[in-house]
Parts: C-alpha cells; structure tokens; sequence
C-alpha cells in the first residue's frame, strides 16, 4: 500500500562572525523513481537568496545559491510531500560470470570501483569472500551487510563527516554513513557493484497519521543484480515504503546533502532536523 | 679553414641540418653559410648578449632553485614549407579528433558503447570530472588551444609524443625566441622567407571571443593565473598584454547571480570568457580543492549554466593522459573517418592481457612513462637505466599498470647546437601550438623547439635542463606578414558555425573593437 510523508529537513548554521561570499549547493529534493513519486517540494534559504537548479551528473536535482552580504546564520529549508510504494519480490539474481562481463562493459564499472571513501584492506574483503561463499547476489548484499553491522556499531558522535570505510571498520563504531560506506566497500571487493543512497527514512514503521515525528537524514546502499536493490545494512532491511531516495552515488561525496564556502571563520557543526509527518 | 662546424659529428639519429657528415639539407644552406664564417668568440658573445636580454625582459625559468635566464641557442630549427604542411594537418586532425572524443565522453559516450574506448579508461581517470557534466561549450569547442608534441624518429618521420590539452604553455617562447633572434641576429634572417609568430595573439583572442556565451554582443575575455609565483607567470602576463585584455587573480573575480564579474576601481564588471591557466582541481573550491586559494568559487556553476566560458574547458584531462595517447589514431578513424596524418610512437598498454609481461620482459629496452607525469617527470629509459631503477619501474608497472605505458625509444632528432666554443649534435622535439575558434583549427608556424643541452640526453624539458630554439617555417615565396592584421589592430574574423533558432546563421559582431 503506497504512503504519504511529508518531510521537512531544517539545516541551521551559526557562524562565530559573520560569513561573506558564500557559495552552496544543496541535494535535499527527492526523486521521482518508479515505487516514488515526490509530489511537492521546495528549498527555502534565510537569509534570502535567490536559487537556481540542475540535475547533476548523477541525476540528483541540485539547488544551488549564494549569500554574497555578511550574514550571521544561514537556514537551509527543505520541505517534500512524497508517496512512496513497498519494493516487489525479489528475481532470480543474474549469475556471478554475467555481473562480471556487464561490469566490465558499460558504466557499472563506475560503481565496481573502489573511490578514497570506500578503499578497504585486502583482508576484510577476504572475509567478507568467506561469508558470502556460495550465495547469490541478494544473499551476498544481505550478509555482507550484517557482518558490517555486526562489526560497526551504531553509535552517533563516534565519526565524522570525512571518516573512511576503513576507519570506521577499524574502530567498530559509526553511523549510517560508514555502515553504508564499509558494506558497499566490501560488495565491491566481492565483484558486485554497490552505491551510496543518500535519503530520508520514517523512524517509525506504523506512524500515526498527521502527527509530526523527528527523524534523521539516512543513507543506505544499492546492489546492482540485473537491475538496482535497495538495502539498509545499519537496520538490516530492504529498503521499502519507510524510505525516500534523494541521490545515489558512488560515496558521501557524490550526494552531499549540503556543501558550501564562504570567507569568514570556522563555525561549529551545524543543526540538522528532520521532521516526518505521515499524511497518507 | 677550421670553423665551428669541424668537428660536427652524426650521431645515430636524424639530423635536422645534415643529411650526411658536411652534406647540408636544402633548408638550411643559408644558414649554415651564414654560421660558417663566424668566429666562435662571436657567437659566445651573441649568446650572452641574447641571455642579458632575456634577463632584462624577465623570460627566466627557475632550474635547480635558481632563476635562469632562457636558454635560447642561436641555429634555428628549420621546417620547410612541405613539412609545415604535414604537420599543420597532422596536428589539426588530432585536436578535432580529441575534441570529439572530449563532446562523446561529457555526452553520449557513443565510443564506450561500440567498444573504440574501454569504459574504464573514463570512469576511472582521476581528470574525469563528473562536475563538469552538463557544461555545453557555446561554439562546441573544449580545447581552444592545446600543445601536440611531437618527435621525428631515425627515419626522418615526425610521431607524436603526447597531446596537451588542459593547459598548455610555452608559447611566449615561441613569441620571445623570435623577437630575441631578429635582434640579435638580424642578418640570419636575410633572404629567408620566414612565415611570422606574432600572430598568434590576435588568433587566440579571436578563438577566446568566439567562443563566449551566446546573446554577448562584446563579450570580456580575461586570463587568470596563479599568481607571479607560478613558473609561467611571466606567459599569463605576456599574452595579456598583447591581447590586451586583464590579468586577473582569483581574488579579482567574483561570482554573483551564477554570472562572473571583475572587481575593478569602478565597481564589477562582466566577464564571459576566462582564459584560466591553472589546473582545474584549482579552480572552483566549491566543487574541487576547498582549500584552492587562487580559484573563484562559483565559477563553474556559472558555466553549467552557460554564463560564462572557461577555456580550455574543465575535465580536458581525459583525452590527454597517456593511456588514451594509445588510442588517439583509432579515435581518428573512429570520429573523423580519416587515416591519422601524424602516427603515435609505438606503444603499450600494460593494464591488457599480454602487455604487461611483454612490457617487464623488455624493460631495459623500452620507455616507461606515468600516465599522469607531467614535464618529463618520472620517465625511466630502459637503455640507459641502471638495474636497480629497472627492478624499482618493473615492480612500480606490475603493482599499478593502469598507472604506465611504455613505448620504444626514438633516438629524437637532432640539431647543431652550440656547446661551448663548437657545434654538437644536440636531441630536439617540437611542440606545435593550435588555437581552435570553433571554425577552423589554425596551428600557429613553427612552436616551440626544445633541445636537450648534454650529449645523448633524450629529455627536452626546460624543467630538466633543457633549451630551446627558434622554430622557423620557409614559406615558398615572400612572406605576406598574418602579423600585419594584429599591427592594424583588426582582428581575423570568426563566423560561429552553429545556426540561429530559425535554422539561419547566427552572426556573431567581428572582433574589430579594441579592448
């Protein structure tokens, strides 16, 4: 049964004096994909500015904007009214020689090649091969997975915004971010092309309707196996009617949510909400 | 009578002068008449004479941490009217080749799909740069100028070495050696029809206009640079000046309402082409290096939306590393339907089933060259390396061969060239600048020689030693001067090629306005 969420993402920054000649590029906007359809959707700055949008490379709508005047604190609003579907059955998956020869012939390569973010040790990609040993594609994604999540814990404040799959791995700890960075990772190793799904998950499966709940900007990955998988290693899922696709990359990099520059000095991290309210 | 050329002795490679010991070729006999008889006190003096002038005029190169001044050597390097012609069309048939491979693969990677190009090629170059996806040059041109070095084998055949097409510099050499020799040595010129240089200014601005966004009635061209701590400074600074355009920072453009503006004493202006000499991971901390001091934020934003027009285009890097070097005569075939003019050196691609071990069986008798080396950096040279830099380039080729290719040494030409008080034998390539102004690709006569100034070396670079030379092209008959255009002020005229909405030509105004 499809659904209706609304989702507001609020990003607030401070600065410590006050920042000039800034330049920012936001992908908040989710797609419109077969299983999703985004309805509405609107990105609002304050201080005011006026923005203009394109579709990047990777097919995420990008807004961007500048604030050229000295500006205190910058609000970045991004408001969508999407309906989503619950995925179908899983098919057969293609056999391992065929991913393989598609791999090498088009641009799946892309997303079958390690990038600085996704760059593992020879030894953690044996042990995922020892895992996975046997199991089709889907069983592959769904185990390498765990073993990522059995090994990283979810535990908020542990990782930064530029931490690797490699020192997320080594240090046990992270959040949906590096789950989804060490297991694509590792997928990768394993011959199976993997990418980065930046987006908004409902934190609760049955909501309540009209009742606004806060929620938290997610990531999870895409496994290629004749066509593109959803699954949600940091919650051991497919991905399904709880979550909305903003942008799909080969990392972080690809789909940051929010990159910007300006002159002036260091600020603090900003302020994230996401506020959900099932309407549908 | 002993004079400077006594002792000249052939080594095994062609020779630009000689076609055997004390038989010169046509070209040069009136050069070589006119050397002769110079005493070898003479020609030191006139060397040092050239040198001062250089270091008065600031054309120095920094070597071994010191400023020098250019070395420029007095016997200049001779095309005849013949082989100017070979290599123009042999130069010109590669950047349009390139530049179609540069259109497929920011757009339709049609070349990918048939199998000409092996995806990963793309996908997985570091200068594939995914943020300049969408960015629509106005007039189709990516590469408005480029460096096609070239080299001419034992045979006498010129083969390409490598393709520049990101920035390529050395031009103001080309400009300066030609002012300096017409000073210093007037009277070798006497006679000769030599097609001029001082053209290629009026050319590029002409190319830069051309391609400025559409609808810009006068479009501003500026060229930013690094700053006067970047090795060509002293280029962005010249051809400003003779384009008569600004010289700009990073710092002195701004980008506001997704356009380019120049911050001047009497508030911003517009600007709608950037003629950029640094690297592209430089140019936008937004999108690439976020601690690039020397960009302008926002700039390439400006360009997707088709505000303003950076040349060379950003991600220019795909078609000039030294892997897709091995492909470029396919390319040839594959876009233009033509035979290649120019062949490559005969190459390998180590990262192919096979090549690797032919590559590290044979080491010590090939060229290995990083993909990604620039200014002859990193090149080892089988026949002449000890075996432990051979051990050390076999394992660096077999742990990374997407990072190598190797190629058959050509003993490069070479050229007399002055070595202390006698001419020597001296290695030489030649590096032919083209302009691409949407209608036609022009390739500027002559370009830069570079020569290697120790005995039997193979590597021309000025970062590495080397010198340069006066690169003359013979017209057949009297030169008309193309230099004269430039002296009037008017500039050669570019009619875009793409038509208007209506299907009819869109006139672009003739560059005839000074700045």
């Amino acid at each position: 049964m499809t659904r209706r969420l609304r989702i507001e993402h609020t990003t607030r920054v401070s600065y410590a004096q006050a920042a000039v000649s800034s330049h920012n590029e936001v992908r908040m906007t989710p797609l419109t994909l077969p299983g999703q359809t985004t309805l509405d959707s609107r990105v609002t700055i304050r201080p005011a500015a006026s923005t203009w949008s394109y579709w990047d490379y990777w097919g995420t709508q990008v807004t961007a904007f500048e604030l050229m005047d000295p500006h205190a604190d910058l609000t970045i609003t991004a408001s969508s009214l999407v309906e989503t579907a619950p995925p179908g059955e899983l098919p057969p998956a293609p056999g391992w020689p065929e991913i393989a020869g598609r791999v090498a012939g088009s641009r799946l390569l892309e997303f079958a090649a390690p990038t600085v973010r996704t760059t593992v040790p020879p030894k953690l990609v044996k042990k995922a091969r020892k895992a996975a040993a046997g199991l089709d594609p889907h069983a592959t994604a769904v185990t390498v997975s765990g073993l990522v999540a059995d090994r990283v814990a979810y535990l908020p404040g542990t990782t930064g915004v530029n931490t690797s799959a490699a020192e997320a791995w080594e240090q046990g700890a992270g959040v949906c971010q590096d789950i989804a960075h060490v297991s694509i990772a590792l997928l990768r190793g394993l011959g199976l092309p993997a990418r980065y799904v930046s987006g908004y998950l409902h934190p609760e499966r049955e909501a309540e309707l009209h009742r606004p709940v806060a929620g938290q900007s997610h990531a999870w990955i895409e496994y290629w196996a004749g066509d593109w998988y959803g699954y949600d290693p940091t919650n051991r899922t497919r991905a399904d009617e709880s979550h909305v696709v903003v942008g799909r990359g080969r990392d972080y990099d690809d789909v940051t949510p929010h990159k910007g520059i300006y002159r002036g000095v260091a600020g603090g991290p900003p302020e994230v909400t996401v506020e959900f309210t099932r309407v549908g | 009578m002993a004079d400077i050329f006594d002792a000249y002795a052939l080594a095994d490679a062609w020779d630009e002068m000689f076609e055997r010991p004390g038989e010169v070729r046509t070209a040069y006999e009136p050069v070589l008449a006119a050397l002769q008889p110079i005493e070898p006190g003479e020609l030191r003096f006139r060397a040092d004479q050239m040198a001062r002038s250089f270091t008065d005029r600031g054309v120095t190169y920094a070597f071994a941490g010191e400023e020098r001044p250019w070395p420029l050597d007095l016997v200049p390097r001779i095309l005849d009217a013949l082989e100017w012609d070979f290599i123009q069309r042999g130069v010109g048939q590669r950047v349009r080749a390139l530049e179609a491979y540069l259109a497929d693969a920011y757009g339709p990677c049609r070349a990918f799909e048939d199998g000409v190009v092996p995806w990963r090629l793309l996908l997985t170059s570091p200068h594939f740069h995914r943020a300049a996806h969408g960015v629509e040059p106005p007039n189709g041109v990516r590469i408005h100028v480029a460096g096609i070095d070239l080299v001419r084998d034992e045979a006498g055949d010129f083969r390409v070495l490598e393709d520049n097409v990101r920035v390529p510099s050395g031009v103001s050499y080309v400009i300066e050696n030609r002012r300096a020799m017409t000073r210093v040595f007037p009277s070798l010129f006497d006679g000769q029809h030599v097609v001029p240089v001082d053209g290629y200014p009026a050319r590029l601005l002409a190319a830069l206009r051309a391609a400025a966004p559409e609808r810009t009635a006068d479009p501003r061209v500026v060229v930013l640079t690094p700053g006067p701590s970047n090795a060509a400074y002293f280029e962005h600074a010249l051809l400003a000046r003779l384009m008569g355009v600004q010289l700009v920072e990073g710092h002195d453009l701004v980008c506001r309402n997704n356009r380019v503006w120049m911050r001047t004493t009497r508030g911003e202006v517009p600007v709608h082409v950037v003629y950029r000499r640094l690297d592209d991971d430089f140019l936008d901390p937004l999108h690439f290096r976020p601690d690039s001091v020397i960009g302008c934020p926002g700039i390439l934003s400006a360009a997707t939306a088709g505000n303003v027009t950076l040349a060379n285009a950003v991600g220019n890097g795909v078609a000039d590393d030294k892997l897709l070097y091995t492909y470029v005569p396919d390319l040839i075939r594959y876009y233009l339907g033509e035979e290649p003019i120019l062949p490559n050196v005969e190459s390998y691609r180590p990262d192919e089933p096979g090549q690797l071990e032919a590559v590290l069986d044979q080491i010590d008798q090939l060229v290995v060259k990083p993909v990604d080396g620039a200014g002859g950096q990193g090149i080892v040279i089988g026949p002449k390396a000890d075996a432990k830099t051979l051990e050390k380039t076999r394992r660096a080729v077999a742990a990374d061969p997407r990072g190598f290719i190797a190629q058959r040494p050509v003993a490069l030409s070479t050229s007399p060239t002055l070595a202390g008080e006698r001419m020597a034998p001296r290695h030489i390539d030649l590096r032919p600048f083209a302009v691409n102004d949407g209608n036609e690709v022009w390739v500027l006569p002559g370009g830069l020689t570079r020569v290697a100034l120790q005995e039997g070396n193979l590597i021309v670079n000025s970062s590495q030693g080397g010198g340069s030379k006066d690169t003359w092209v013979l017209a057949e008959g009297p030169v008309e001067g193309p230099s004269r255009s430039a002296e009037d002020g008017t500039l050669p005229s570019v009619v875009p090629r793409q038509l208007g909405p209506d299907g009819t030509p869109t006139l672009v105004p003739e560059g005839a306005q000074q700045q």
